[in-house]
Formats: C-alpha cells, sequence, structure tokens
C-alpha cells in the first residue's frame, strides 16, 4: 500500500505523544479518581468534535523532545453544545504541565485563533510554575514575557478550572478568565510551598497556601467550588451556556422555559418588618425560570448575590443586597464582587437586574479601613461607564449612596415594590441624628418625628416626582422584569453594548 | 467532635441570646441576634452544633470578629 512506512511512522509519533507523561503518574491518577488531561476535553467536548494543535509539538530543547509530548498541553477547538471553542487542557503528567516556549506558543495560538474566530476560551489548569532550566537566566526569563499572553481583552468568553497544583502561568491565566470553576484539594497560587519556604522562610500547607476555602471566601478569585473533575467541566459548560459566543452577538436565549414555584407569592418569601432577615436567593430562584439561576462567588462577600440566570427565556445577571447576611449591608468585598460582575455582564451584552433591600453601605472603622469609599467609587464607575439594559428595584428598603449604587436613578429604570422604603438613612437613624431625639429618652417626641420622617420615605414618595417609573406588587415582579426587559432590548444595535468596560482589570 | 468558635460578622449590639448552653443546634439556628444597621441580624451555627458557652449577653456592644460562643461540633 502506498505511504505504508510513513503512516507507520505517522502512527507511532501519534500514539507516543497522546500517551502523554509517564505511565506511573497517569495510574496515580486514575487510582485517586483525577481525570488526565485528554479524558478532561473528552468530557468537555461534544463526542467526536476535536481537532487536536500540537499534537507533534514537543520542548524546544534537543534534549527534551523524547520526554515532552504535546509540551505539556492538550490544545485545539471543538464544540460544546454544537457551538466551537478552543481549549488548552494542561497534562500534568508531561513536566508538570509547567510553562516554556513551545508550551506557551501552543496555548497563545489556541487564544489568538479563538479571538480573531469570535468563539470562547476553556483553559483547564493545572502548572508546576516556570520549567526549569527553560526559564531560568536572563534569557529564559526575557523569553517568557514575549507576546500578549497576559492581556484578555473581552472579546470572546473565557473559562477557566483550576484542577490540581495550579502555579505561576497556570494561575495568572485563571485569574484573566470571566470565570473560574475550582475542584477541592486543587492550589492557585503565584509560586509553590517549596519555593515560599526558600524565599520568605514560610513553611505553609499548599491548602492554606492556595486552597478552595482562601479563593472562594477570602480573595474571591474563584466563582465556584466543586468536589470533582466532572463536576468542574460541567460548570464550564453551564457558565457559557449563559454566554454569547463573543461580545458582538447577544447571548443565548432559551427557546422553552418555565416559571418557578413561587414567581406569583413573593409576598411570602419576604417579611413585611423591615428589620427582619430572609434570604434575598430564593427570591431569585422565584423570580427567574424554573432551574436558571447559576451563582457566582457565592461563598465570597454574601451579602452581595451576583448571578447569572434566565427570564422566559433571556439571559440577565441578578445582582441583590441579602439581607440575611450582614443585614444586606454592602461591605468592600461586596463592592468588588459586584464590580466585577458588571464587567462581565456589560463585556457580553447581559442585562443586569439589581435588587435592592438594604439598609445602606456597611460604615464603620473596619469598612474605611478596607477602602470602602474607593470601592464604592468602583463600583459606580462601572455601573454608569456600562451600556447593557439595566433595571433597579427596591423591595423593602433601600438608603444613601447604596441606593444610588443599586441602580436608583442611574438604571434605565428604577422601580419600587409599595413597600420600598428610600432615603439617606433609615427614618429611626434619621430621628436620632438630624433630630438628636432618642426612643429610649423622648419617647413621644421621637414616636411623633418617626411618623413625621417616614411619611417622606414611601415608594409613593419615589413615584410622585416620576424618580421611579412604576410602583409595583410584589407579587408582579416577574412580569414586570420580563415586560421590561423586552422594553430594552436594544433593537437600534441587536441588543450589543459599547463595551466600554472591556479594559476594566482582570482582579480585584 | 471538633470545638470550635463562632464570630460575629458585624459590630453591633447583642439584641437577643438565644441558645444557652448544654442546647444542641441545627446549621444556621441562631446563637445570637444582633442589632446593627436597624436590622435584627442572627449569628448562626456554622454547622449543627452543641453550644458550650455563649460569651455575650442582650445589650453587649460587639465588633466584627468577636468571639461569641464556643460550639462543639
Amino acid at each position: 500500500m502506498a505511504f505504508d512506512r510513513q503512516r507507520e511512522e505517522f502512527e507511532a509519533r501519534r500514539q507516543r505523544a497522546l500517551a502523554m507523561g509517564s505511565s506511573r503518574r497517569l495510574a496515580e491518577r486514575k487510582a485517586a479518581g483525577i481525570l488526565n488531561a485528554r479524558e478532561r476535553v473528552d468530557s468537555l467536548l461534544d463526542a467526536g468534535s476535536f481537532i487536536e494543535a500540537g499534537l507533534l509539538a514537543t520542548s524546544a530543547r534537543p534534549d527534551m523532545r523524547d520526554k515532552s509530548p504535546a509540551d505539556g498541553v492538550v490544545s485545539g477547538f471543538g464544540r460544546i453544545d454544537g457551538r466551537h471553542v478552543g481549549v488548552n487542557a494542561a497534562d500534568f503528567t508531561t513536566l508538570g504541565s509547567s510553562s516554556a516556549e513551545i508550551h506557551g506558543k501552543k496555548q497563545h495560538y489556541v487564544r489568538e485563533t479563538s479571538r480573531r474566530n469570535g468563539m470562547p476560551l476553556v483553559n483547564l489548569m493545572e502548572c508546576a510554575g516556570g520549567r526549569i532550566p527553560d526559564i531560568m537566566g536572563a534569557a529564559g526569563i526575557g523569553r517568557a514575557g514575549e507576546g500578549s499572553r497576559y492581556t484578555h481583552p473581552r472579546t470572546h468568553p473565557w473559562a477557566a478550572a483550576v484542577l490540581g497544583l495550579t502555579y505561576g502561568g497556570g494561575a495568572f491565566t485563571c485569574i484573566n478568565s470571566d470565570f473560574v470553576v475550582m475542584r477541592k484539594g486543587a492550589v492557585l497560587a503565584v509560586s509553590s510551598s517549596n519555593v515560599t519556604s526558600v524565599a520568605i522562610a514560610e513553611d505553609m500547607d499548599p491548602e492554606a497556601l492556595g486552597g478552595w476555602r482562601l479563593h472562594s471566601e477570602v480573595t474571591g478569585f474563584v466563582d465556584s467550588v466543586v468536589d470533582s473533575d466532572g463536576e468542574a467541566i460541567a460548570q464550564v459548560r453551564a457558565f457559557l451556556s449563559y454566554m454569547p459566543d463573543n461580545a458582538s452577538l447577544p447571548p443565548p436565549a432559551s427557546a422553552t422555559f418555565e416559571e418557578a414555584p413561587g414567581a406569583r407569592a413573593l409576598d411570602t418569601l419576604v417579611p413585611e418588618s423591615r428589620a427582619k432577615v430572609y434570604d434575598i436567593r430564593n427570591v431569585i430562584r422565584a423570580i427567574a425560570d424554573r432551574d436558571t439561576v447559576f451563582p457566582l462567588k457565592e461563598r465570597f462577600a454574601k451579602v452581595a448575590v451576583t448571578a447569572l440566570g434566565r427570564i422566559r427565556g433571556r439571559t440577565v445577571g441578578f445582582i441583590a443586597s441579602n439581607p440575611m447576611f450582614k443585614g444586606g449591608a454592602l461591605d468592600p468585598d461586596a463592592c468588588d464582587k459586584i464590580t466585577s460582575f458588571i464587567v462581565l455582564c456589560d463585556s457580553f451584552n447581559i442585562p443586569l437586574v439589581f435588587l435592592a433591600d438594604t439598609p445602606g453601605f456597611l460604615v464603620g472603622a473596619e469598612s474605611e479601613k478596607r477602602r470602602l469609599p474607593g470601592k464604592i467609587m468602583n463600583f459606580m464607575a462601572a455601573l454608569e461607564m456600562s451600556t447593557v439594559p439595566k433595571i433597579a428595584l427596591v423591595l423593602r428598603k433601600s438608603y444613601g449612596q447604596a441606593y444610588l449604587n443599586m441602580g436608583g436613578g442611574k438604571a434605565d429604570v428604577t422601580a419600587t415594590w409599595f413597600s420600598g422604603d428610600i432615603s439617606f438613612m433609615d427614618p429611626a437613624v434619621a430621628v436620632n441624628v438630624v433630630h438628636g431625639v432618642k426612643p429610649g429618652e423622648q419617647p413621644e417626641q421621637y414616636g411623633r418625628l418617626l411618623e413625621e420622617v417616614s411619611a417622606g420615605t414611601t415608594a409613593y414618595e419615589l413615584a410622585a416626582p416620576f424618580m421611579a417609573q412604576m410602583v409595583i406588587d410584589p407579587n408582579q415582579t416577574r412580569d414586570f422584569l420580563a415586560g421590561m426587559l423586552e422594553v430594552l432590548s436594544r433593537r437600534m444595535t441587536n441588543g450589543i453594548g459599547e463595551h466600554r468596560l472591556s479594559a476594566w482589570p482582570p482582579a480585584f | 467532635m471538633a470545638r470550635s468558635t463562632v464570630r460575629t460578622e458585624i459590630t453591633g449590639k447583642v439584641w437577643k441570646v438565644t441558645a444557652t448552653a448544654g442546647q444542641s443546634l441545627a446549621e444556621d439556628d441562631p446563637i445570637v441576634i444582633l442589632e446593627s444597621m436597624k436590622m435584627e441580624i442572627p449569628v448562626p451555627a456554622p454547622v449543627a452544633c452543641k453550644v458550650i458557652e455563649v460569651l455575650v449577653a442582650e445589650g453587649d456592644a460587639v465588633t466584627e470578629g468577636d468571639v461569641i460562643a464556643h460550639i462543639e461540633g
């Protein structure tokens, strides 16, 4: 047969590369229930859709060519639910998927091809850090800075999964991504505990250095935490189902949807007394199409809820204060969380729905120390520069600067439940601050003044000067939002915004 | 069963103490309720647990991060 000898060599080379790194390491992973890079790609993509780039690429160092199948990263293109994506999947069994010249060149190629062709990029990451000795010396580190590997222009969505020890370049790729899911047991840090123990004489458990608790609860770098590789990949697919292929398209709409239970009984989820707490997530789940709410950074800054979801099939981003935590008083971390979510939604043409039930920003020495005024202004800058449709809705109360930050008077439409109470501060605080009257000392005068002040803070006082365009019954919320989302669908631009936030920094 | 501490996440005043030493609590059951920002804000049990000691009383001022109870669970 023609080409027999050449085909044989081709197959042998292919099989060697497909086998990845050491068989011992592959067996160890299998025993631990951790997928290898190729299994991950298979479970991410529609069956048979993968087109690999650089299968036969190897290390740039001649002496390492036989030890570097695909140079430690499985790269290429495929489809998720029929839609094209680019993928870079780290192969940790090959030199720890460490950063090196060809390894980086391959990732850059997929990243750039995905950008130019307007399709999402998926980063399935593990990384031992910079490859030694490749990166050593002036020429080594000098070469590492070439190209645009550190810039994500938000023209196409990036989703990342942290699936093992992920240091250096691998960690930076995740930080630059629009969505990051982390498997428990994985680590994300600038450098490994081996390096930190020498560099700053700090011995540290890798989990404490960059484990899931740190990143989901303290840094907020991780959007979602799961127990297995399979769940992480399912989260990547779910995130992308809300995203357009690129910033010049509206997000995909779902043709079928179902109203959630409780959609017309929101008044049973929210206590009438403004002092009582409740979980706003139940309200969001009731407003959105059934089973479509996809929370981001749920364990970080819990006083703010940021979640993707759908209303009558349309993708929306929900931003809400949650009275269940800190009474709904927005703190510096909550500002960071909301700001990054506004940037995400604005970049990908996803309308925003603000649900405010907040006593205001969390004032006090601790908040000031943690830069609250700066965080409030970053939040406000993102809000004012965003060009996606925005709907601001007050549920029970919204006071002070937080009223404005939660879209009050800033959104395309400001509305309030009939229970809304809106002012510079809570009427009970105002009586004390403005009139110097305390309930314990002059109860009668306090009661009279409270009534006086409260008369000026009702929903109707916001509606009369047309500062709220609508006052609604809580149980009409879903219909109101669905109707206004249709009105604000930006037909002149086909729903595409100006993307003035596309150069916003990747992290906070 | 591991012993641990429960801390406040907000500065305020203790409005009500709702749990007592020896009591068993489910996750998210309130241990005390704080008054802050004119809201009644519960400090919940982080896990299902037994209360060993509640360290604050009604009317006490607390600062973010203060330990308000020891629990086992």
